[in-house]
């Protein structure tokens, strides 16, 4: 654990990762649309699938949902699969039957179109 | 909480077909409790209709999602708070009402919006269920096909008593029927059918 430590300090400067996280953070799509992420949306006409997870706090379900509202609002073609997972946010590295059953589905769902 | 998975992959039953007459051809709709999507491929098909389902369950939202059909996966009773007054035609609600803890709200909810809100759920005034509790017993029947103590039915209703909860609620009913055999009953349907089906407005506050 030590040793995994001392080479990640090596590889990465701890202050990157207080960069990056405030990037999250502060990113905002909807920012030059006055605050309105329907209208951020307005121009997408691409189809889609959010899948969020109840235990994820870095991208919430909350969060999605207010995407998923700005979709609903430009009538855009969507599903929304909201996983019941323990795992945080790492939930969508791990082998989940729900979420890789979703995704393949709707991948299945598009070939087949 | 969870609707039954009773919905199945199979053919829309003749309840389901004659309630999917009554959802004029091209309307956006939304349905509610959409179960594994069958309702809506089959009015996004046969009638030209577009929209999304909601449903709770992982098994059906998968099915949705494999037949192309849009899926919102939400828990009905945190409300329709993603969805905008009057933005759709149709709002479906299909044997979900008597699921839910919450079943007035969300009577509320599908005439806030939708434009037309049709709901379907099984009659308890149905003659065989009045004869059952007359001997004493609850009933078991084919819409009602659970035991009491296992059953996902936490809300039981009549004909008569869905005409009520509109009313106080100000819904405009537009109209309403029994469903029995997949054949619309308007004789006395509170006792002669076995599904109850109701179409209303709310009655929107003028500008």
């Amino acid at each position: 654990m030590r040793y995994q430590g001392d080479k990640f300090s090596e590889y990465f400067d701890a202050n990157t990762y207080l960069l990056i996280t405030r990037a999250l953070d502060y990113f905002d799509p909807a920012s030059a649309f006055g605050g309105d992420l329907s209208a951020a949306l307005a121009k997408a006409t691409a189809k889609f699938l959010l899948v969020s997870f109840t235990t994820d706090w870095r991208f919430s379900p909350g969060r999605s949902r207010e995407i998923v509202k700005a979709l609903l609002d430009n009538q855009c073609d969507l599903s929304y699969a909201e996983i019941d997972a323990p795992h945080g946010h790492d939930a969508f590295l791990l082998e989940d039957a729900r979420y890789l059953g979703v995704v393949r589905s709707y991948f299945q769902s598009k070939v087949a179109l | 909480m969870n609707p039954t998975p009773d919905s199945g992959a199979l053919l829309p039953s003749p309840d389901v077909l004659s309630i999917a007459r009554l959802v004029p051809h091209g309307s956006r709709v939304l349905d509610l409790g959409c179960g594994t999507g069958e309702l809506l491929a089959y009015l996004i098909k046969m009638r030209g209709c577009s929209g999304y389902g909601v449903e709770i369950n992982d098994v059906n939202v998968q099915a949705c999602v494999a037949r192309s059909v849009n899926v919102i996966q939400l828990n009905l009773d945190e409300g329709l708070a993603v969805f905008g007054d009057a933005t759709f035609d149709v709002v479906l609600q299909i044997d979900t009402l008597q699921h839910l803890r919450n079943a007035e709200v969300m009577l509320r909810e599908t005439a806030r919006v939708g434009r037309l809100g049709i709901v379907a759920f099984p009659n308890f005034g149905h003659w065989p269920n009045r004869l059952a509790v007359l001997r004493g017993r609850m009933p078991v029947t084919k819409v009602l096909p659970y035991q009491w103590y296992d059953t996902p039915n936490i809300r039981v209703a009549t004909l008569q008593d869905f005409e009520a909860l509109a009313l106080q609620n100000k819904l405009e009913i537009l109209d309403q029927f029994g469903l029995q055999d997949g054949r619309e009953v308007r004789f006395w349907p509170n006792a002669r059918a076995s599904r109850a089906v109701f179409k209303f407005r709310g009655q929107r506050a003028l500008p």
